[in-house]
């Protein structure tokens, strides 16, 4: 594809317009978005330049048509909450506009803070999606993450432009580690990872009392039992308040690292030749291995990177906000990974914005509560119910088969029972 | 003796499934108490209309009439309704329940909402007993043999009154043993009244079990023929028919000093632990197109599998060039000069969400120029996607198109381009032109044979003769996972080797 000098100069502008202006949208600087909204106008220009009037014209007709299912299904699930809330005697209206004034304006540093470890677990799930495995176990990557990082974090005596990477990188090693065991077993004995990667976060998360005793939640010596000692300032993760004064004191630069990575995991799946193999393994594992793919070796290349991924999720949180180990964590994290990548359908740039959706849908919620008096749980309902609209299709394919003989088998088993 | 108002009647019937004509124009009569058999090669349209009859396709046109009536059969529950019964190949069956409760699935008897297992299991063991298929009404069905779970698939048509039986197939899994017992069973059945069809390619079960049969040959009805006064030859002439060969214009063949590839003594299981491959050799030499004839499921799968190293023979060894490569992995072989076009487009050939360019760099992304130190080169893929289609005439909006929004023939295409463009030595082919129309398989045949001509030693297997004939310098025939006979192209004909594929050797030399 060659592009034009005109159209060329239109992207770079674009670009060198529309990330800073994201930047400034993210830290609450609103006015940021006009400049974001100019940005997309220039695309709109570019696109309609290089692609001729009618190419362009059905490029916006299938961008429209895409849009329409998630935003509709979006739309029914607000409106089915509001239905609930009017059969329970709550103001949809005065609900939804709580929700969208604390989820989007007012406490939109929290949305974003919500959003920052989701973005990292989505991309852990997505790419094993696009591999064709299941990675479940993302909560208990999380969980790694966070141990490693407070470890190191307690101990380390670095500056921090050496300490954070190294931390990352510990935490990134921790998870692939925890993952290499159900891709082994996977490869080695064919037990299903759907079973063996749940498994691993639960033995993950037992593991958590302990790595907290140990580190200074001993209830003998404190007098905070069931959290660690706090990490050393040194490798806190810097603040956006530091470079822009007005934006909210606990918000960190971890949704930057997250978008960054949103963006080289895209990178990774396009643009390089382990990224083909494993999107070829993810379609088609019989023709990938008889094209001379090694199937297992991606199969592992899949599962430890998906693991990685998530273990940044529990470093970012971890030198970002937290900056310690809570005993009754209960994240949720990984779990809610799951959603956010099936509702990305595993784009590693939409999770960006699923991620960003639930982190809206949980902070707006939390207002709603306290404002309207409207309980956090319709949230959960509008969640469940944007889930079930848009994935209808996915999970009649993929998980559906594996849950149906499942189910199958348990009826059966009952029916027999019942003759005996 | 038939005689009076056929209790099954099919009127020019006509099936279409894109541009592949199923059946043409195809009439066929059952009467009352008679076993019919309708015989043809695969993909010669059997499958399909015993669909319609069972109301699972519906037919473009033509008519349907059970005792002189015309009927409509929407949905096997209709067809059912009517009194027709099928045992397909691959059994309906629940392996976790029990005879009785497989039998009466769908259909069981209820009294105030409460499943009447009593007299159901009363009226499985009368129904067993009445037509001699003995068999434990209260066994779990995992438990049970092939055979048996074949009676159960009987019993359960038998159970819904079913007045015309359809097998399809019936023997494929059976041992020969059980086989014996089917035909017992229904020639029993007949006696009582039962009308039977069964769908087969075995001439030797036409002869044994069947008054008349029905011989389909690519859609049409080749003929209808009374067993007492027909042979083999004759069915098998008509099941291959000579009027349709491809005419393809092959230069003689070079024999070659020593040959490229070696199979010696495979000896390989099935999926399922039987045994597919006993104790097969052959070899291919530079230059020349070995044709692998059999009918599906005598261990063609096995051998791919085992030549192209998707799966390990359980002995024997494979010689590429000399060198031993049994244990070497797919990857290797096709390093070292070794290609496979599996029969199976769509599900082993490619991969139909990636576009054409990334599908015909399959294999091939870890080698520049497609790319370098671990980056993909998509201008690369694409220019290199183009030349492709150029040479290989494959017709698609362009490299960007998906892979799965191009028709059979221009899908087949690219799979043989991608196996082609590396000039492999020796080149194992399965099926290349099923299912395409006559166009692609002559340009097929011609790329086929061209790669003959530049040197390259070709293992064909397929299961139309007239490709075997239009392609093969030798012939070899598979069948119960042997290779029962072997001989050069001109050397045979294909009512010899149609013989051999069906088993009918002894007669066929006799005769």
């Amino acid at each position: 594809m060659k592009l034009s000098p005109a159209p060329r100069i239109l992207v770079i502008a674009a670009i060198a317009l529309g990330a800073p202006a994201a930047l400034l949208c993210l830290a609450s600087y609103f006015w940021g978005l006009w400049f974001l909204l100019l940005s997309l106008v220039l695309i709109v220009i570019e696109r309609r330049l290089s692609l001729g009037a009618q190419a362009f014209t059905a490029a916006v007709r299938r961008a429209l048509a895409r849009a329409a299912i998630p935003v509709g299904g979006i739309a029914s699930a607000l409106l089915f909450g509001a239905l609930i809330m009017a059969l329970t005697g709550y103001d949809p209206i005065v609900s939804y506009k709580a929700l969208f004034y604390g989820g989007l304006v007012r406490n939109w540093n929290v949305s974003v803070l919500n959003a920052t470890p989701l973005i990292f677990t989505g991309l852990a799930v997505a790419f094993a999606f696009q591999g064709g495995l299941f990675n479940i176990g993302a909560e208990g990557q999380y969980y790694i993450g966070v141990m490693a990082a407070t470890w190191l974090g307690l101990r380390l005596d670095l500056p921090p432009l050496v300490a954070i990477p190294v931390i990352y990188a510990a935490g990134a090693a921790m998870g692939a580690a925890l993952n290499g065991i159900p891709a082994l077993l996977k490869v080695r004995t064919g037990a299903h990872e759907v079973i063996t990667t749940m498994m691993c976060a639960y033995a993950v998360r037992t593991l958590a009392p302990m790595f907290i005793r140990a580190n200074g939640g001993d209830p003998a010596v404190t007098t905070h039992p069931g959290a660690t000692d706090q990490v050393s300032q040194q490798v806190w993760l810097p603040l956006f308040k530091d470079f822009l004064p007005a934006a909210n004191y606990r918000l960190h630069i971890g949704i930057i690292i997250a978008i960054a990575c949103a963006f080289l995991v895209r990178f990774i799946l396009m643009k390089t030749s382990l990224g083909y193999k494993i999107r070829a393994v993810g379609h088609n594992k019989v023709a990938a291995r008889t094209a001379g793919i090694s199937v297992g070796k991606i199969t592992v290349a899949s599962l430890l990177i998906s693991g990685m991924l998530a273990a940044l999720s529990g470093v970012t949180q971890d030198l970002g906000l937290d900056h310690r180990m809570f005993q009754d964590l209960n994240a949720g994290y990984g779990w809610n990974g799951i959603s956010i990548a099936l509702l990305a359908r595993n784009n590693p740039l939409l999770i960006i914005f699923t991620a960003l959706l639930w982190g809206v849908l949980d902070a707006g919620g939390q207002f709603m509560a306290r404002t309207a008096q409207t309980p956090n749980a319709i949230i959960e309902i509008v969640k469940g119910t944007v889930l079930f609209l848009l994935l209808a299709e996915v999970i009649y394919e993929k998980i559906g088969g594996w849950l149906g003989r499942l189910l199958l088998r348990r009826f059966t088993r009952g029916r027999t029972g019942a003759d005996a | 003796m038939p005689s009076g108002v056929p209790i099954l009647e099919t009127r020019e019937i006509n099936k279409t499934f894109g541009r592949v004509i199923a059946n043409k124009s195809i009439s066929v009569r059952l009467f009352q108490g008679e076993i019919v058999a309708i015989l043809g090669e695969n993909g010669a349209g059997k499958t399909t209309l015993m669909n319609m009859l069972f109301g699972l396709y519906r037919p473009d046109s033509g008519q349907i009439l059970i005792d002189g009536v015309l009927v409509q059969l929407d949905s096997p529950r209709a067809a059912i309704a009517r009194g027709l019964g099928m045992v397909h190949q691959h059994f309906m069956l629940v392996p976790t329940l029990t005879v009785t409760q497989n039998v009466i699935l769908g259909e069981e008897p209820v009294r105030w909402g409460h499943v009447q297992y009593g007299k159901a299991r009363r009226s499985v063991a009368d129904l067993s007993r009445r037509y001699g298929l003995a068999v434990d009404p209260d066994a779990r069905l995992e438990n049970l043999s092939v055979g048996l779970q074949q009676r159960v698939e009987i019993l359960k048509a038998l159970y819904r009154r079913a007045r015309i039986l359809i097998l399809d197939e019936p023997t494929a899994v059976l041992t020969p043993a059980e086989v014996e017992e089917l035909f017992a069973v229904l020639k029993r059945l007949a006696e009582s009244g039962t009308s039977i069809i069964i769908i087969t390619h075995k001439l030797e079960e036409v002869k044994r079990l069947s008054g008349r049969v029905y011989v389909l040959r690519r859609g049409e009805l080749a003929g209808e023929r009374r067993t007492e006064v027909t042979g083999a030859a004759e069915l098998a002439n008509l099941m291959v028919g000579r009027d349709v060969v491809l005419e393809v214009r092959r230069p003689a063949s070079r024999p070659s000093a020593q040959p490229i590839l070696r199979a010696e003594n495979l000896r390989a299981r099935s999926l399922r632990g039987v045994a597919a491959l006993r104790d097969v050799s052959l070899s291919v030499g530079h230059g020349e197109i070995v044709g692998v004839a059999g009918v599906e499921g005598n261990g063609q799968r096995e051998l791919c599998e085992v030549v192209s190293g998707l799966a390990q023979p359980d002995s024997g060894s494979i010689l590429f060039k000399g060198n031993d490569v049994t244990r070497w992995s797919v990857r290797r072989r096709l390093d070292a000069g070794m290609g496979y076009v599996p029969q199976d487009r769509r599900g082993e050939g490619l991969i139909l969400p990636f576009t054409v360019a990334e599908n015909l760099a399959l294999g091939r992304s870890d080698v520049p120029p497609l790319s370098r130190g671990g980056l993909l080169d998509p201008a690369a893929m694409r220019a290199r996607g183009k030349g492709l289609m150029e040479a290989y005439d494959i017709r698609a909006e362009g490299p960007d198109a998906l892979a799965s929004t191009l028709s059979g023939g221009n899908q087949q295409k690219v799979v043989l381009a991608r196996e082609f463009s590396r000039s492999p030595a020796f080149l194992l082919i399965s099926q290349p032109t099923r299912g395409l129309d006559v166009g692609a398989i002559e340009f097929i045949y011609r790329r086929i044979l061209g790669l003959r001509e530049e040197g390259a030693a070709i293992l064909l297997v397929s299961m139309e003769l007239d490709e075997l004939f239009a392609l093969s310098d030798r012939i070899a025939v598979l069948q119960r996972g042997e290779v029962v006979f072997e001989s050069a192209a001109s050397a045979t004909n294909d009512a010899e080797v149609g013989a051999h594929m069906i088993g009918g050797r002894a007669e066929r030399s006799a005769s």
